[in-house]
């Protein structure tokens, strides 16, 4: 067996050096990042010390401001400030035009996909917006943890559908940060509880942001998270307990229903700091213009326990399909603004019999979840101790006659899942077909999300009926889906085409990104060089571990020299300066090693199949 | 994880109609620690590729395996015995029964206390169902793969009535 070869040092990192990776918590309103330092989790502050972002984009001819400056000109600029963004996120003009002035944008003409919102730097995407933010999370990274990231986390809702999911990880490519992972926001606030008090049991997450609600019933094993339901309603939340209360003042003071909107805000003011009073004070005093009145916490509950019980009935419901019974619920998480609400808390604890966690900063318990997840991705904490095993929060359908949908994939279903499903032709000579996917619960597709129109070609020309096309529907970890065909009688694979309904496609990401360097006067060459460079990194790195490990046991001579060639070559384009070549060397060093990957799984599989089936199959 | 191997297989379980939920669970939690994609975040794309692939696998395996009704399919499946979801029985008997059990359901809603006469749905849906899952177990066990299709068949009517008594419920909830 030949020697194994050991790059110099310096062109590959050193196995054992930390690496940086932070956890991000995307959210509505506002937005943070955390990190793993000396073993434990915490949020990252700006130069001043504040650690929440706002997430508001401000655009100007001047350039981008992104925070709590850009947050403050909502109000003088609004045709120019992006608030809210990630109600955006995966959405359709049509989708936007429902939320209806809510969002004060003049959105741009276009072909019934993303929205563009016209701004005073040009038109502009959520996914664009987005990963404003993100880059100014991402610097803060980078200055506390002294260098380029290795890897993020980043946060999504557990509702989130594929399109939600993947313009947030298109958000991130675009800020250039290698995602390790989209983690369910209350899978990360489990985490943050569940590994700092090592518990075991099944964890109720109650997440209630200010336009959203969420809950997840997970079950905590021996260090396996497993998300058993989720469920939600995702136009709830304390914007409507400020919404609730403001008409009842409204009402007490004789107001009528037809306010115009800048009485509605300042109804909305007052209401919201009576609200956050209330949990100091039994009772306080409220004003509005001429009238004063006096809001004590019995009316505020009467109030608001009207749509508490929305929440609480979507909690039975998740622990009916996880098939529960309330009192094996062991732990309950608060998660978000709303749950700082007293009567919240009081009726969370009064459901699930128990009181619930609180005493991580709801606001930063998604951030610091992340957070840890990331340093066991990124190969920083042995992965012995932590496992997140997530579910498809919809279930996946196709489009078939007459505009029903066939469910493929139910809601709750463990992911990554593949299912491949039969089609044949319709046509003699047939050579494409389109197969329209969507996700929703619903039985006819015009009640579902359409998520992309996939386009196979290349079939086989045959009589009608006789081509029998295999699809296979695939729910990565992240919960994307991917498409693959084949025609089984020829083995021919068709070509397929995604046409994501309100996403983009790849030549639209890789114009951004040169837009994006245009904008910032960043050097796209030298972005995409140092880019290429990393991905390199991370693969000789990869390889290496692994012929370490087992390369002398698992390959001929022969092989094990043709892969060392393939590094070599891979080192030295990495050492010059062409992107491009780096690229075609990762993708040859692919290939040869294509085999030895598979041996390794294969190694993996009878090492977890030996000592159980012996004593089982023995009995 | 080849192909040919059968979910008993990943599971290393015998293939039988009774399994030991526990153990199965446990072994599960096993395998997703070793194949989970987030175990292989930081190796080679193809690697990654593999373990999504296997993982996949292992749900699909674990998800017929803990369904009463899933596994006994799953079993015929392997014995050469095709069952479509949507096959129906022939049996007089059962269909009667079918019948009787159905008008119950719709009677519910005007019950002078529906909560009760669910309930009393449920439990008697429920016992079916355990002594159909017994007689499955024996017939297949015993070879008699007929007689085992016809279990599977009244399990497949009695889970779809039990989702209709959960539904049901819930509407009598909200």
């Amino acid at each position: 067996m030949a020697l194994l070869q050991i790059s110099e040092p310096g062109q590959t990192p050193e196995p054992h050096q930390r690496k940086r990776a932070v956890g991000i918590d995307l959210g509505t309103t506002n937005s943070l990042v955390a990190t793993v330092r000396s073993g434990s989790a915490e949020a990252i502050g700006a130069a001043d010390g504040s650690v929440i972002l706002p997430s508001a984009v401000h655009y100007s001819a001047e350039g981008v401001t992104v925070g709590a400056e850009a947050r403050s000109r909502a109000g003088k600029d609004p045709y120019n400030t992006m608030l809210s963004v990630k109600r955006l996120m995966g959405r359709g003009v049509a989708d936007v035009k429902s939320f209806g002035d809510q969002l004060p944008y003049r959105f741009a003409d276009s072909d019934g996909g993303m929205p563009q919102i016209e701004t005073a730097a040009g038109s502009v995407n959520p996914v664009q917006v987005s990963a404003e933010i993100l880059r100014v999370l991402a610097q803060r990274g980078r200055e506390a943890l002294g260098g380029d990231l290795d890897g993020a986390v980043i946060t999504v809702p557990a509702y989130f559908d594929d399109a939600q999911r993947q313009a947030t990880k298109d958000a991130a490519r675009l800020a250039g940060l290698h995602v390790l992972r989209l983690l369910n926001e209350p899978t990360a606030a489990a985490v943050a509880y569940g590994l700092d008090q090592g518990e075991e049991g099944v964890i109720a997450v109650y997440d209630l942001g200010g336009g959203t609600f969420d809950i997840s019933i997970l079950r905590l094993s021996k260090g396996v998270f497993e998300v058993l339901s989720t469920g939600g309603d995702t136009a709830l939340g304390g914007d409507d307990f400020d919404r609730a209360i403001a008409s009842w003042i409204a009402g007490e003071a004789g107001l009528g229903t037809d306010l115009d909107v800048t009485t509605q805000r300042a109804l909305l003011d007052t209401a919201c700091a009576a609200k956050e009073q209330l949990a100091q004070e039994q009772s306080v005093p409220v004003t509005h213009g001429d009238w004063q009145g006096t809001l004590n916490r019995a009316t505020m509950a009467e109030i608001l326990d009207p749509l508490i019980d929305k929440t609480l009935r979507a909690c039975k419901r998740a622990l009916r399909d996880a098939d529960l019974a309330v009192d094996e619920v062991g732990e309950v998480v608060l998660v978000g603004g709303s749950t700082r609400t007293l009567r919240v808390r009081e009726r969370v604890e009064q459901f699930f019999g128990r009181q619930p966690h609180a005493e991580i900063d709801p606001d930063q318990v998604v951030a610091i979840g992340a957070a840890l997840q990331a340093d066991v991705l990124v190969g920083n904490k042995s992965g012995d101790d932590l496992l997140l095993l997530d579910v498809i929060p919809l279930s996946l359908g196709i489009e078939t006659m007459g505009g029903l949908t066939e469910k493929l994939i139910a809601r709750n279903t463990t992911i990554p899942v593949a299912k491949a499903q039969e089609f044949t032709t319709f046509k003699d000579g047939q050579t494409a077909m389109a197969i329209h996917v969507v996700q929703g619960e619903r039985e006819l597709v015009k009640d579902c999300r359409s998520l992309a129109r996939f386009e196979l070609r290349g079939i086989p020309p045959m009589v009608a009926g006789a081509a029998h096309i295999r699809v296979t529907f695939q729910v990565d970890a992240d919960g994307l889906l991917s498409v693959t065909a084949m025609e089984k009688s020829s083995g021919v694979s068709a070509d397929i085409t995604v046409k994501p309904s309100y996403g983009l496609e790849d030549e639209d990401i890789t114009r951004m990104l040169r837009d994006s360097y245009a904008h910032a006067e960043d050097d796209m060459a030298a972005r995409a060089l140092r880019e290429a460079q990393v991905e390199a990194e991370r693969a000789l790195e990869s390889l290496l571990a692994a012929l370490q490990e087992n390369g002398a046991e698992l390959l001929s001579e022969k092989e094990l020299n043709a892969m060392e060639r393939g590094m070599e070559a891979l080192r030295l384009a990495h050492n010059g300066g062409d992107a491009d070549e780096i690229h075609r060397r990762i993708e040859a060093l692919n290939e040869v090693s294509e085999p030895f990957a598979a041996r390794r799984m294969d190694a993996s599989i009878r090492r977890a199949m030996q000592g159980h089936s012996l004593d089982e199959f023995d009995e | 994880m080849s192909a040919q191997q059968t979910y008993f297989d990943i599971f290393g379980l015998k293939p039988a109609y009774d399994v030991d939920r526990a153990a199965l669970s446990q072994r599960y939690r096993e395998l997703q620690r070793e194949f989970h994609p987030d175990k292989y975040a930081a190796k080679s794309s193809r690697e990654q590729m593999l373990a999504m692939q296997y993982a996949a696998r292992i749900n699909e395996a674990h998800t017929t395996l803990r369904d009463p009704v899933a596994r006994a399919g799953y079993l015929l499946e392997l014995a050469g015995v095709e069952v479509s979801p949507e096959q129906t029985t022939a049996d007089a008997e059962f269909l009667m029964q079918q019948m009787m059990l159905r008008e119950q359901l719709e009677e519910v809603r005007d019950a002078a206390d529906p909560a009760a006469a669910l309930d009393d749905l449920a439990a008697e849906v429920s016992g079916l169902f355990g002594g159909e899952q017994q007689a499955f177990a024996r017939g297949f066990a015993a070879g008699e793969l007929e007689a085992a299709k016809n279990s599977l068949l009244r399990l497949q009517f009695l889970a779809k009535l039990q989702r209709q008594v959960e539904e049901l419920e819930e509407d009598l909830l909200d």
